[in-house]
């Protein structure tokens, strides 16, 4: 499904990414972790098509096409999304209607009948109660008013509406308390399936605790220096990151 | 200047009969306006705008020749709304539709019973002395007391089908009797590829306890020059919600008033300014609370495009001796292109003690973490773009309750957006 070869990128002249290679098979949940800076998020902002990057060499294919010239709204349509750190806050924008607007533009891309407003909220709602999220939040801007938490859940309720195939979790799990991380980190485990892949990006293995990755990566300067199970992941929570750098 | 001077003596010679208090009044504006001359760089409260080209073209006064073949339908109607209508400056009674509760004077008789109104001592502004020596249109219109109505009052001041460079001084005057409540709606609209000048001079007075609702809508055509001085007096325990859109005109100028001048007053002034092309909007905001626990909230946002430009001065004054004072004031700004350009200037000035204010402008672009949120959800860059210039133009309408008039706002700012983003 994804398919990162010898990625080199950066931001401003300045190089993050050092030949990234990564695989993500469709049922699969990858997790990379690594410090702060050591380019996690750069991973996932070149895989979504965020501005400004610049890809020196390398490719990203997702379902057998390169997709580094495509816009972050096609990668959207195709199928690739993304859970953001750093959910952003828009003034003036309803969070119904924009949450319908991108199911329709998703459902218009791919050819079929958009929702109406009464459809859209039989199923918005069936989507709440997954992520235990009040109502109101609908009513107000998109993240306005909404805590770190209720940001995060509002994200997945994003995933769970949107259905994508390819779902980055970027630090899913900053911000949340222990009772909001197990119903995130549910509200991700069932909408888990043999077609859909997963890359969760975090710092912490408790995430991962909830998730059971398939493969756990660790970043370093840009580069995947070593990959493994969930024991990794455990090893690394018991003795940091130091004994991996060269 | 001279053009002014001949359009003045012509109006003179026009109504020949003229109550002679009225005459006076005239003659004693004109001489003050041709004293104080049109404002130029030098005058600090105009400094920012070019009024020259005001003074370039010939524009002659609306007569009665001027009244067109009437439109069939009234343009810009809001639905479930009472009418008064008025085009190229002549009232349209037989068009205009008005509820029991609301009459409506004349000039004169507004001007015989209220004189204090039209005294332009104290005022620099050479716009007002030049309305009041030409003031050719517009009406006192009263709101009954304790009358309530629920059904905006829609005024459109139509310009059309003009054959050459028409100017109008349109004097309004909205009364909201004790414990009204109502909502007046002040619009004007161009339709014409000629040139025009709107001079407009708007009183609202509004009366203890009522609650008033003045929208204030500034369409006029692309090639128009639009200046205009609102004045708001508040009395004991009244409420205004007053809301300006512009989004008209090539040069737009707007002074505003706020006297809040018995205690328990409640102001709030929205203002959206809306440019494109070289349009230059400025706006001029004098809050001036001289009663005791009175309360103001002013948000003005401009959004600009292409090469326009927009000036926004507000000014709070918060007067000596006063006590339990709020007054806050924003100015938001989005500039849409790299060539326009705004100049904010907020101020604040406080002589009393026990006040609480804020005051505060910011001036940006779109936000382009907002823009990459959207178009990683699968929505189009340009989508997003409108709906992110949309939300934050839609926060203006916040204080509108009636549905019918929220809609028409709200599609008007829209179809603006969709026009002007298409060309970004």
């Amino acid at each position: 499904m994804l398919e990162i070869k010898n990625l080199h990128a950066g931001i401003d002249g300045k190089t993050i990414l050092n030949g990234i290679d990564l695989t993500i098979k469709p049922g699969e949940l990858h997790a990379i972790m690594g410090r702060n800076g050591s380019g996690k998020s750069t991973l996932a902002n070149i895989i979504t098509g965020r501005e400004n990057y610049e890809v020196s060499s390398g490719t990203v294919n997702f379902n057998g096409d390169n997709i580094l010239d495509i816009s972050p709204e096609n990668r959207a349509l195709n199928g690739i999304f993304m859970s953001f750190q750093y959910p952003v806050v828009i003034p003036g924008v309803n969070n119904t209607y924009f949450l319908r607007a991108a199911l329709n533009s998703k459902l218009k891309h791919h050819g079929l009948k958009e929702v109406n407003a009464a459809d859209f909220m039989r199923l918005i709602r069936e989507k709440l109660k997954l992520v235990e999220m009040d109502e109101k939040y609908l009513s107000r801007a998109v993240n306005d008013g909404f805590s770190g938490g209720e940001k995060k859940r509002n994200e997945i309720l994003q995933m769970l509406t949107l259905e994508p195939q390819l779902s980055i979790l970027d630090e899913t799990d900053s911000g949340l308390d222990i009772d909001a991380l197990k119903i995130v980190a549910e509200g991700v485990n069932n909408f888990r399936n043999k077609e859909r892949s997963f890359l969760a990006i975090t710092h912490y293995q408790r995430l991962l605790d909830y998730m059971k990755p398939d493969y756990v990566h660790v970043l370093i300067n840009g580069k995947i220096v070593k990959s493994g199970d969930m024991t990794l992941a455990h090893e690394l929570e018991e003795k940091g990151y130091s004994w991996l750098e060269a | 200047m001279k053009q002014f001077q001949e359009q003045f003596d012509e109006l003179l010679e026009y109504w020949p009969d003229e109550d002679s208090s009225l005459r006076d009044l005239r003659l004693k504006a004109f001489n003050k306006f041709k004293e104080l001359g049109l404002p130029n760089k030098k005058w600090e409260e105009w400094q920012f705008t070019d009024f020259s080209s005001i003074n370039k073209l010939n524009f002659r006064l609306s007569k009665d020749s001027d009244l067109p073949t009437l439109p069939k339908t009234i343009p810009g109607r809001i639905s479930n709304s009472y009418i008064i209508f008025i085009v190229n400056g002549h009232y349209q009674p037989q068009l205009s539709e008005i509820p029991s509760s609301v009459s409506i004077a004349t000039g004169l008789e507004h001007f015989r019973s209220n004189p204090e109104l039209y005294s332009i001592n104290n005022s620099s502004n050479p716009f007002l002395s030049l309305n009041t020596s030409m003031m050719n249109s517009g009406l006192p219109i009263y709101i009954k007391d304790n009358a309530i109505i629920e059904k905006p009052i829609q005024v459109v001041y139509l310009t059309t089908k003009i054959s050459d460079e028409l100017m109008n001084h349109p004097r309004f005057s909205f009364n909201a009797g004790e414990n009204s409540e109502s909502t007046i709606i002040e619009q004007y609209i161009g339709s014409t590829s000629n040139s025009y000048f709107i001079n407009a001079v708007t009183q609202v007075n509004i009366e203890k306890n009522a609650k008033l609702n003045h929208v204030r809508i500034q369409e006029d055509d692309q090639m128009s020059h639009h200046t205009a001085c609102t004045y708001y007096t508040l009395n004991k325990s009244s409420i205004l919600n007053s809301t300006s859109i512009s989004s008209g005109s090539q040069l737009y100028r707007h002074n505003i008033k706020l006297s809040l001048n018995d205690e328990s007053a409640d102001a709030t002034l929205n203002g959206l300014s809306l440019t494109k092309d070289s349009q230059h909007h400025d706006q001029h905001v004098i809050v001036d609370h001289n009663s005791d626990a009175c309360h103001s909230n002013q948000l003005f946002k401009y959004i600009l495009s292409d090469k326009s430009s927009g000036v926004f001065n507000g000014r709070v004054i918060v007067r000596e001796s006063t006590k339990q004072t709020d007054a806050n004031q924003s100015n938001k700004n989005l500039l849409l292109s790299p060539h326009s350009l705004m100049n904010a200037n907020p101020q604040l000035e406080i002589y009393a003690e026990d006040v609480k204010c804020s005051h505060g402008s910011t001036t940006g672009q779109i936000d382009s973490e907002a823009l990459f949120y959207l178009r990683s959800r699968g929505i189009s860059k340009e989508k997003a773009i409108e709906l992110i210039v949309g939300g934050f133009a839609e926060d203006i309408l916040e204080n509108i309750k009636n549905d019918d008039l929220k809609t028409f706002l709200s599609k008007n700012i829209f179809s603006w957006l969709k026009g002007t983003l298409k060309n970004e």
